[in-house]
């Protein structure tokens, strides 16, 4: 009985502080976000329960709607730009095509180890009309008056923070498929290479197979962390000019913190969540389908 | 004969192919990168008007005066308490709890595992409201305390998961024997538990501390004061207040990066483990 007691005293000692100490800082919150997410509040005074009108706002933004295109459009560079180079990437060095490989990958993985807020500053050089792009192109078109202005257009000016992600991240992508490539056993590969196999063969009828539940996982970390983008865009633009560069967390900080609007914000944040739920419950299914149909 | 010399021309393409694609992405990587540290010795005027060339001479104006105006000395000194306590505090909690889910065997640890990992899909902004509402009304905002409990909140989801999935591969025979010697739980915890999971621990506490060290929006938020605030958060501020000189501002970018670049040389392989460990299936 002592040691019963023991036992569950111990368990409480061992899980309890982590789960207080979770449940404080997110599970409340989302819980109160989620409440708040259907009252009008400022800050003081009793929030005023509203009702879906939140949300029906929201929807109804030109800015939220052109912040969500832009989250796409940053999914969308996740999944077909860095997944597809991180491949690339990992399986050049996995098969030794080039000598060195440990120091390309050290290298190409370097960005991660930056903080976005310097990430963020260094491009905003490139990127401004003073910078280096333009310092290029001058070079390039023969022009020393040209400009390069690509924020001013409401359609392409995500498009710099886009080419940054990329840089950015496509370091952890190739790490990941690198390690999950570097567990196939080497008698696979040793066998097709003794049958003649060629290495495109290699490539799409031995390593590809394996990794389709990878190509999976990495899509839903991708799709996770596009919608959290917050930090590098926030420091490159801060959302602008007039809210071309915003993205739906931007939308919510500024809406927050800048308006006061806590009820309105809180229902932004909570969309964040149903949206990344939802485009991962479909990468899954569409998974799921994949999975049936060639098993 | 002719078999081989056609496959080895078949290697040669794939070999070319790979060294140019190789190359151009490192350089692209890399370049930005070196191109910002070379700057950063050059006056602002020649980076505007010479933007390629390499300094004349090395000039350490901006680093003097970019340490003096942004403070950040003491930027550094927060960050670096910041990521020590967090990642020291996060990672003996995740442990702890790690070993009583995988091994009590108690049903409320499948609810608590569980609800820990529907938290890697939160993201900070979805608690940032209630978190300040929160911290107001305890009046530990503006605090390194009210600081370092968010950090260690939003570390725990993965670390949990880290250790939970090792703890669960080490045999319960060690465990077992040690209970027959009439050892505790704890005991167990700290002697056996802790010591065996060295190798996830090392990796655990080198991916928290860079999370740490770059995290951004709750020091962001959570204060307004100089004095408390860290090493990103300051450089952004520091960035934004200043009229246009970018060799100040590729100064303070440097000062930012060098603490993580020594980090990275020493404890890359962990690092890298790190960020593969949430997609491998063991």
């Amino acid at each position: 009985m002592t040691t019963l007691g023991n036992k569950r005293a111990s368990y409480a000692l061992l899980t309890l502080p982590s789960v207080f100490i979770y449940a404080l800082v997110i599970v409340f919150p989302v819980v109160f976000s989620f409440v708040l997410g259907f009252t009008e509040w400022s800050g003081f005074g009793a929030p005023v329960f509203t009702g879906l009108s939140n949300y029906r706002k929201m929807l109804t933004d030109l800015v939220f709607l052109h912040g969500l295109r832009n989250n796409m459009l940053i999914v969308a560079v996740s999944v077909f730009g860095q997944i597809p180079f991180g491949f690339v990437l990992a399986y050049i060095i996995y098969r030794g095509l080039v000598k060195w490989g440990d120091f390309f990958q050290t290298m190409i993985f370097l960005p991660i180890t930056v903080s976005a807020i310097v990430v963020a500053k260094l491009w905003n050089q490139f990127f401004s009309p003073a910078g280096m792009v333009t310092a290029i192109a001058r070079i390039l078109q023969d022009d020393p008056r040209f400009v390069f202005a690509i924020f001013e257009d409401r359609a392409l000016a995500i498009v710099p923070v886009l080419v940054v992600i990329l840089w950015y991240y496509t370091g952890i992508y190739m790490v990941i498929f690198l390690a999950n490539m570097q567990k196939i056993s080497p008698a696979v590969i040793e066998a097709a290479i003794v049958d003649g196999a060629k290495e495109r063969q290699i490539l799409f009828r031995v390593v590809m197979p394996q990794m389709t539940n990878i190509l999976f996982t990495t899509a839903v970390f991708a799709i996770a962390g596009s919608l959290k983008s917050f930090d590098l865009i926030f420091a490159m633009t801060g959302g602008g000019p007039a809210n071309y560069t915003t993205v739906i967390a931007i939308y919510m900080y500024l809406n927050t913190f800048k308006y006061y609007n806590y009820g309105f914000g809180s229902a932004v944040s909570i969309m964040i969540v149903i949206l990344s739920l939802g485009l991962i419950t479909l990468i899954q299914s569409v998974y799921r389908y994949f999975e049936a149909k060639y098993e | 004969m002719s078999d081989i010399t056609l496959k080895n021309k078949e290697l040669v393409g794939w070999r070319i192919a790979s060294y140019i694609f190789m190359a151009i992405f490192t350089l692209l990587t890399v370049g930005p990168l070196f191109w910002l540290t070379y700057s950063s010795f050059k006056p602002h005027a020649d980076i505007m008007q010479q933007t390629f060339a390499f300094p004349r001479a090395f000039f350490f104006g901006n680093y003097t005066r970019a340490w003096e105006i942004g403070k950040l000395g003491g930027l550094i000194l927060n960050s670096i308490f910041y990521s020590f306590f967090g990642t020291i505090i996060t990672v003996y909690l995740a442990l702890g709890a790690g070993y009583g889910f995988a091994k009590f065997g108690y049903r409320v640890s499948n609810w608590f595992y569980a609800f820990f990992i529907m938290g890697l899909l939160i993201t900070a902004h979805s608690v940032l409201v209630p978190l300040f509402v929160m911290e107001t009304r305890l009046n530990i905002d503006d605090t390194r305390l009210g600081v370092l409990i968010p950090y260690v909140g939003f570390g725990l989801p993965f670390m949990i998961y880290l250790a939970t999935s090792y703890i669960k591969g080490i045999p319960s025979s060690l465990e077992e024997a040690a209970l027959i010697d009439g050892a505790g739980y704890l005991q167990i915890f700290w002697r056996i538990i802790r010591p065996v999971c060295q190798p996830v621990t090392a990796t655990m506490l080198i991916f928290a501390f860079l999370s740490n060290w770059n995290e951004f929006v709750f020091v962001f938020v959570l204060t307004s004061r100089q004095e408390i605030r860290s090493l990103p958060v300051g450089v952004n501020a520091f960035v934004g207040g200043l009229s246009r000189d970018f060799g100040l501002l590729f100064a303070a970018l440097v000062i930012a990066t060098i603490p993580m670049i020594l980090f990275y040389i020493f404890f890359r392989d962990q690092l890298m483990k790190g960020f593969a460990a949430g997609s491998l299936k063991e």
